[in-house]
């Protein structure tokens, strides 16, 4: 009989005959205590039982153990059955069951790898109950449909599962019940049934729902087994707000993990800080591991929409386990993969509509206000330069003006005409910001096709998103291709493979930082010449005598092309062996091959590189490889139901190759050939090529002990060896212990009504750092070049100053943790305090430059870095038709620097110093001048002590030495934030769902140059309109001197003028979405639809002056957040989607 | 487990793009290579930044003869004489030129056992001593008291630390290295830009007149060793004037004539910003994307010449007006800019955009000077002396002198020190050696100390030596204390 129930289970009903429906009250009784262990995958399935009169329930037991199957039954209906007694030997399953059950009041069914116990169906034929069969769909809050959901009717154990496509039916009698919806990891929603046959649901996901799985590293971990600190966010939170790459996808997420979107050019400028930073030379980027290979491409070139999941390991105890790439902290991402039983396509796109937001535009002055201001400082020419004055070397721009007239036989330009009073008038008045910027419509498509049986899984992904940028021509266009395949082999045998390809192209607008490059040009290139002449050759800031040279900015986007093409292919394969019970061998080997390609032209169009007339081109290439293979093995046991260990050995060995390039050559006889034909350069440059390598040999384990369930331990520890270290330091060695205490589970909280989960935590270990490069420890020659008699002569010279002692930065890191819900964890907290300890800092210190050399690479001078994490998730409201959860995480950040070099010396850098390494300072710190105002008429006396007059600057003579110079330098900011953090709430409506989230950053400052030419080079080229209100006799209060020639005695000093609080909160996100009901879009073959409108960085509150104050355009210093020389602006976004599946 | 066993060979470190110095100096080319390594620190004094500062500009500001640009801080500070020892100028010099005696230290060091040819070797050697004499004359002078440094360093030697030695020492080492260069076979001229004989001779010439004066004051036997060696270039006859001081600027002459030793540039494989720094700042009559004016003599200065000199005329060594780029119009700055250092092929019509302009170093007419001078020290005013100096007014259609006192005299050469070689990094110097300023108003020498400058600025103690620069200090306190007044 039961062979006509083996059908899918969750269909059951279906299948029964219709006429047993009518009088069947089908009971099914789910205890879902065992159900999440269904991760184990084939199991031994002839079964030897030999017991006499024992309980069916402890029978049941002992064939769950030995078949792996999972058993499904309500304890008290198992009172009613028999004692069994049997005896088998390698019988199956199903026989033992027919056994055991032949004589009891029950039966069963099998479903995949599961056994439901159920009450024999009684038939009783003068009962005509009421039958309502009500049925519908269980979707998560993207509309992804939720197989496996248990509807229970309340009050009673009765109840059903959802299907795999998250249909459910349910037989109820009166029309008036309520159901529970409960699922694993989602928030548990009642609903009244009201008489309806369809009811759709939507469940929310918890925020960190205990039993979530975790990916940490070389394994996997329940949330509630958790002792470490980690944050993780799924496929379903990326979908809500769709982004280019896979740092913004995260941003905002985690408590600790701050990312800074620090450009809007296509693809952003990026930078993850992950619990502050560790490092002065070496990296401060997190690593990347994508299914378990480091990934070495630059995370950019993955598909955000192939990812299942990304985990982000925060303190020492989960990132020990990477040894010397932990310090910074782990993201590992995962991802998606085909689902056994399934046979998917998914369709995502979205169009995006990009500009550069109106009250974000800089003010800057038009044609009339900078002609006005070119008169003023003629005016005062002679205050501030008498003699040159006297000399004539001061024109009178009317005068000059009329050089340029419409008509004028000087072979100038038509610049201005003459107005009724004979006064010059400019002709032109372009406003550069709207005239180079753009309504930019960005595009992203995703198609994917998944499916599995019970051996194999496999998955097609493709990608394809053109990212047009705000200012025109820029862009960067994204292909990717992944195919993946798992295959159950044997038993014991699991094997996998992961192939992707990605091909990036992208072209800047926002290269060489500090020239006239286009978005100087945005502020700097004076209204009154045009884009083009009426003949169609460009207009040129040097077409006006007396204004610096340069491009405008929308001929240089034009004739400047910089592009980035990288095509990286990435595989991976790996073996599971099932060695004995509990015991698990996996090899991985992945590897990362990586080429760019970065062309370069210039035409003689563009007055950069070189000047007009002579073009430029270049060709910069690279190519590396990358490989990694990782070995090991893993052991559960579990002793008494009391102990459960897990232990991992492993090994892995790393190589990187690479080579890079580099051909130059200018004076080509004509533009056409771009970068296509460098052999026609009449001036090539010297060719260039690089070599990189280095090679990474580790050992690792760790072992997680639990007691039950009260009390967890992890111990990790890797031993890592790398070719970049001194011969005496190849090796070292990095443990870490966490241990963590689950409240919860003591008797005295284990049905508390409040408190639902309590969980503390505290971990220690050490990490560390070796991303410095290859070749440090080596006494290398450089390479240089003279020349005699006309001709290039190679020469060498000392190079690298060798230190063989050299080795790891080390970083210990203390972390204290508190994880605890309340109300069945409707509230949940998540609370961390840490303290990160560098020391060892990889550091190219001074040494006497006597030397020959002016620096040695060497483990010298520490860091601290201190904060709290915080994350609140709750479900305010949870009805059926209307929800409302909110997440909330604020982060705390302080760094300082606690050692630096031998003497403890200060460290300048960045660009005129503006950038302060100093003990007792914030990494990265702002460092210039005091700016005291303006000396006022009152004054005179005492700015001449300083040769000032008054209008003249005032800068604070700290030292009092009456001299104003270096030494009367202070910090005068940092770019790091005191805090920051993240605001969502989500609101769900029927089938309506909002999404809003805030982004809020406090404590950071901007060091915006722009103020130095932007405001102090008035005349020379356009300035900011604040240039207007400069220190005049008549306005003594003014923030700026008093306007002259710049040759007439201008200071043009790095102050505090530049440097602005650059606090800010953010409307990050904004989405409204539709999914459609079930009923209507099967008509149309379609499973689920989501349709969304989004609204991305929809405002910005800030004091400061600039673009957008989350921003750096120097990621080449390693603090140099929130150093700013003319970024690319951010754009507003509107963006609107679909979500497809069928 | 598998990987266990071969650690030692996967975890070495081969790095096939550079050489270390273990492997290196086994073959003739490679001596050749390490000598040519020497010399691109001389590049260093046209080296510039953003605003075309650089160290040959530092050079000749603290003297007072020329302003720059507003914006330019750190020019604007060694004119005013009010920089810290922090300013970067500071650092480039010290850094440069010990990179520089590094490079030769390990090319004296080493080159001595390969097994080639021995007169190569040998003139390899004098390259290498001459340009460690060069380099240690400029930091001597700048810096006073420095380290001596004649081996390479590597991390554990002590010289890593070094203390600074007397400047007599360093002296002694330029001058052992000068003679060392003297007998090494070097050829007596080289067109190529190459260390030649006649360098070697010029500059021990002008070492022994610097030893001669202050702050060492050799007097008598200095200035003898002075007149000698600049005799023996002169009565070599490997160098002449030229007829025309564009020859000075152009490229057809370069490291001819009277150019004795330059610093070389060529188009395609390194320029430099000389003509830009000269050019009045976005005055637009250059080819060249920069016009920085970054140094502009001073009008007094220019009008200092004797009013018959041909070489303050217009577009001798200095203009005050050009034809506007891809123009026939005349632009006039209203300023004085040195036209000494405007490569017209480079900035002027038609001109290739390549600023190409060697620097020169040692030039023919300084020689004739200094045996003026020198032998003026001994034997007050001879025909020979007259007949030198008289070499170069002629040039410049000025009168030839005659009849002049000792001290007459004296004053004359300064003065045509001053005039014939403005710019050219010897004005500074000369104050350090004589404590003199030239008082561009009456003519007349000053007594450094006593005067204002027509910049603002009086000499004292201070601006007799830079600072050794601060980061230096920090990196090695065994160099304090700070030179005088820069503490």
């Amino acid at each position: 009989m039961y062979k006509n129930f083996i059908c899918n289970y969750l269909q059951i009903q279906s299948c029964i005959p219709p006429k047993l429906l009518k009088v069947m009250k089908l009971t099914v009784v789910l205890l879902v205590a065992a159900f999440l262990q269904v991760s184990a995958t084939t199991h031994a399935q002839k079964i030897n039982l030999d017991v006499k009169n024992v309980t069916l329930e402890s029978v049941l037991t002992k064939l769950g153990k030995q078949s792996g199957f999972n058993f499904l039954y309500n304890s008290k209906m198992l009172k009613a059955a028999k004692p069994v007694t049997i005896s088998v030997r390698d019988m199956s399953l199903s026989d033992v069951l027919d056994e055991c059950f032949k004589s009891q009041p029950l039966t069963f069914v099998i479903n995949d790898n599961t056994v439901v116990v159920k009450n024999k169906v009684i038939f009783a034929e003068n009962t005509t109950l009421q039958q309502i069969i009500l049925s519908g769909l269980v979707s998560d809050q993207n509309g992804q449909p939720l197989p496996g959901v248990s509807i229970k009717l309340k009050n009673t154990t009765t109840g059903v599962m959802s299907n795999n496509d998250g249909n459910y039916s349910i037989t109820l009698t009166s029309g008036q019940e309520t159901l529970i919806f409960s699922y694993i990891g989602f928030t548990t929603q009642e609903v009244a049934v009201n008489n309806r046959k369809r009811i759709d649901v939507t469940l929310i996901e918890q925020a960190s729902a205990l039993n979530e799985v975790l990916v940490v590293g070389y394994g996997t971990q329940k949330r509630a087994d958790l002792t470490g600190s980690v944050g993780s966010v799924k496929a379903n939170q990326l979908m809500e707000r769709p982004a280019v790459n896979v740092e913004q996808a995260l941003a905002g997420r985690i408590a600790g993990v701050n990312v800074s979107t620090n450009s809007g050019r296509p693809g952003g400028r990026t930078a993850i800080a992950i619990r502050g930073y560790s490092s002065v030379n070496a990296a401060n980027d997190p690593l990347y591991v994508v299914d378990g290979i480091v990934w070495t491409s630059g995370i950019g070139t993955l598909n955000p929409n192939d990812i299942a999941s990304i985990d982000v390991l925060k303190d020492a105890s989960s990132t020990a386990i990477y040894g010397t790439r932990g310090t910074n902290g782990v993201i590992i991402v995962t991802t998606k993969r085909g689902k056994k039983g399934t046979s998917q396509v998914n369709y995502d796109n979205y169009l995006s509509f990009n500009w550069l937001p109106k009250d974000r535009k800089y003010d800057v002055m038009d044609s009339k206000e900078f002609l006005f201001v070119e008169e003023e400082q003629y005016k005062n020419a002679p205050k501030f330069d008498p003699v040159g004055f006297a000399a004539g070397k001061y024109q009178d721009p009317i005068i000059k003006r009329k050089k340029y007239l419409v008509g004028n036989t000087l072979g100038n330009r038509e610049l201005f005409t003459l107005d009724q009073s004979g006064v010059p008038q400019p002709i032109y008045n372009v406003d550069w910001q709207d005239m180079t910027t753009t309504n930019a419509i960005s595009q992203n498509q995703n198609v994917s096709f998944t499916g599995g049986n019970d051996n194999t899984n496999y998955g097609l992904f493709m990608g394809y998103a053109n990212e047009k940028g705000i200012i025109k021509e820029s862009f960067e266009k994204r292909y990717n291709v992944r195919a993946v395949i798992d295959q159950q082999m044997k038993d014991w045998l699991k094997i996998g493979g992961n192939l992707s390809y990605a091909y990036n192209k992208e072209r800047r607008v926002d290269e060489s930082v500090g020239s006239n490059n286009t978005l100087r040009q945005l502020v700097e290139m004076v209204s009154f010449i045009p884009y083009k002449y009426e003949d169609g050759t460009y207009g040129y800031r040097g077409d006006y005598e007396g204004l610096e040279k340069g491009d405008n900015p929308l001929a240089q986007v034009y004739e400047n092309n910089p592009l980035y093409n990288s095509k990286v292919f990435s595989g991976n394969t790996y073996a599971n062996f099932k060695i004995l019970k509990g015991i698990e061998f996996t090899s991985t080997l992945g590897v990362n091959v990586i080429n760019n390609i970065n062309p370069y032209f210039k035409s003689t169009k563009s007055d950069l590189q070189g000047g007009l007339g002579k073009n430029y081109s270049r060709i910069t290439s690279s190519e590396s490889t990358f490989w990694q293979w990782s070995n090991r093995i893993n052991y559960a046991k579990k002793i008494n139901d009391d102990h459960s260990i897990d232990l991992l050995v492993g090994t892995e060995l790393q190589q990187n190759n690479g080579l890079n390039w580099v051909s130059v050559t200018s004076v080509m006889p004509d533009d056409y050939y771009s970068y296509n034909n460098l052999g026609a350069g009449a001036t090539p440059l010297a060719p260039s090529s690089s070599t990189n390598a280095f090679q990474m040999q580790s050992y690792f384990g760790r072992v997680n002990y639990n007691y039950r369930d009260k009390y967890l331990l992890t111990g990790t520890g890797r031993a890592d060896g790398s070719s970049r270290f001194g011969k005496n330091n190849k090796f070292a060695f990095f443990p870490s212990a966490a241990v963590a205490w689950r409240v919860s589970n003591e008797n005295f909280l284990l049905n508390n009504k409040v408190i639902s989960n309590m969980k503390l935590r505290g971990s220690y270990g050490l990490t560390g750092n070796s991303e410095i490069g290859s070749y440090k420890s080596q006494a290398n020659l450089s390479t240089n070049s003279y020349i005699f008699g006309s001709v290039r002569a190679s020469g060498s010279a000392v190079g690298r100053l060798a230190n063989p002692e050299l080795q790891w930065e080390k970083t210990s890191q203390l972390d204290l943790g508190l994880d605890i819900g309340f109300f069945n964890d409707r509230i949940s907290i998540e609370a961390d305090y840490f303290l990160k300890k560098t020391h060892d800092l990889l550091y190219d210190a001074p040494v006497p430059a006597t030397s020959g050399y002016t620096v040695v690479t060497r483990n010298i001078g520490s860091m601290e870095n201190r904060g709290i994490e915080f994350a609140l998730n709750t479900v305010n409201i949870n009805k059926e038709n209307f929800s409302w959860s909110t997440n909330f995480n604020i982060s705390t950040l302080t760094n300082k620097i606690t050692g630096l070099g031998v003497n403890n010396e200060d460290i300048l850098y960045g660009t005129k110093e503006g950038l302060i390494l100093r003990v007792g300072e914030s990494a990265g710190s702002f460092y210039g001048y005091l700016r005291d105002g303006i000396w006022g008429t009152a004054d005179a006396e005492k700015a001449a002590t300083y040769g000032q007059k008054p209008g003249d600057l005032r800068i604070k003579d700290i030292n009092n030495d009456k001299v104003i110079n270096g030494q009367d330098r202070v910090v005068l900011g940092k770019g790091i934030a005191d805090f920051y953090g993240t605001f969502a709430n989500t609101i769900r409506y029927k089938n309506l769902d909002l999404i809003a989230e805030i982004q809020f950053s406090y404590g950071n400052d901007v060091f915006n140059q722009a103020r130095n030419s932007g405001e102090a080079r008035q005349g020379l080229a356009n300035s900011f309109a604040t240039v207007l209100d400069a220190w005049t006799p008549e306005n003594q209060n003014a923030e700026l001197e008093q306007v002259r020639p710049t040759s007439a005695g201008y200071n043009y000093y790095m102050d505090s003028r530049k440097v602005s609080d650059g606090s800010f909160i953010r409307g990050k996100n904004i989405v409204l979405g539709y999914t459609f009901s079930k009923p209507l879009v099967s008509k149309w073959g379609i499973s689920s639809l989501r349709i969304y409108a989004s609204a991305q960085n929809f405002f910005l509150k800030t004091k400061y002056f600039g673009y957008d104050p989350e921003v750096t355009t120097y990621e080449e210093f390693s603090f140099s957040q929130g150093f700013t020389y003319y970024e690319y602006p951010k754009p507003r976004t509107f963006l609107i989607g679909l979500n497809l599946n069928f | 487990m598998l990987t266990v066993g071969c650690e030692k060979d996967f975890l070495a470190e081969n790095n096939a793009s550079a050489i270390t110095l273990e492997n290196y100096f086994t073959t003739a080319a490679q001596a050749s290579a390490s000598i040519n390594g020497i010399y691109p620190t001389l590049q260093l004094f046209t080296a510039t930044d953003g605003y075309g500062e650089s160290p040959w500009e530092s050079l000749e500001f603290p003297v007072g003869h020329a302003t720059s640009l507003g914006q330019s801080l750190y020019n604007n500070g060694l004119i005013r004489h009010t920089n810290s020892s922090i300013e970067p100028v500071f650092r480039t010099v010290w850094v440069g030129f010990y990179n520089g005696i590094a490079n030769a230290n390990v090319a004296i060091k080493r080159i001595p056992p390969i097994f080639m040819n021995e007169a190569t070797k040998q003139s390899l050697l004098g390259e290498a001593h001459f340009l460690r004499a060069l380099y240690n004359f400029y930091l001597v002078r700048l810096y006073g008291d420095i380290p001596l440094i004649t081996d390479p360093v590597d991390f554990t030697s002590p010289d890593l630390y070094p203390i600074r030695s007397p400047k007599q020492k360093i002296y002694e080492l330029i001058v052992s290295d000068l003679k060392a260069a003297e007998n090494s076979g070097l050829p007596n001229t080289d067109k190529t830009g190459k260390v030649s004989l006649g360098a070697v001779k010029s500059l021990l010439a002008s070492v022994y007149l610097t030893m001669a004066g202050q702050p060492l004051n050799g007097g008598a036997e200095y200035y003898k060793l002075s007149a000698e060696k600049a005799k023996e270039v002169i009565d070599a006859g490997w160098y002449s004037l030229f007829t025309d001081y564009a020859f000075l600027h152009d490229r057809a002459h370069k490291n001819q004539g009277e150019l004795i030793f330059q610093v070389q540039y060529q188009a395609g494989i390194k320029t430099n910003d000389l003509t830009a720094a000269v050019t009045p700042s976005k005055i637009g009559i250059s080819m060249l994307s920069n016009e920085y004016g970054a140094i502009m003599p001073r009008s007094e200065f220019v009008k200092s010449y004797e009013p018959n000199d041909k070489r303050s005329q217009e577009k001798q060594f200095f203009f005050t007006e050009y034809t506007k780029k891809g123009s026939s119009t005349i632009v006039k700055f209203g300023e004085y800019a040195l036209y000494k250092y405007f490569q017209v092929e480079a900035a002027g019509p038609g001109g290739d955009a390549n600023s190409d302009q060697n620097w020169t170093i040692l030039r023919y007419p300084e020689i004739l000077l200094i045996y003026a001078e020198a032998s003026n020290e001994i034997s007050g005013p001879t025909q020979t002396a007259y007949d030198q100096i008289n070499l170069v007014r002629r040039r410049a259609n000025l009168q030839g002198l005659s009849g002049l006192t000792q001290n007459e005299f004296r004053e004359a050469i300064w003065k045509e020190r001053y005039h014939e070689l403005a710019f050219e990094n010897k004005a500074y110097f000369d104050i350090q050696r004589t404590k003199k300023v030239y008082n561009l108003v009456n003519n007349r020498f000053e007594d450094a100390f006593a005067f204002k400058n027509e910049s603002g600025a009086t000499f004292n103690e201070k601006y007799m030596l830079w600072p050794v620069p601060s980061s230096e200090i920090d990196a090695n306190p065994k160099l304090k204390p700070q030179n005088p007044g820069w503490e």
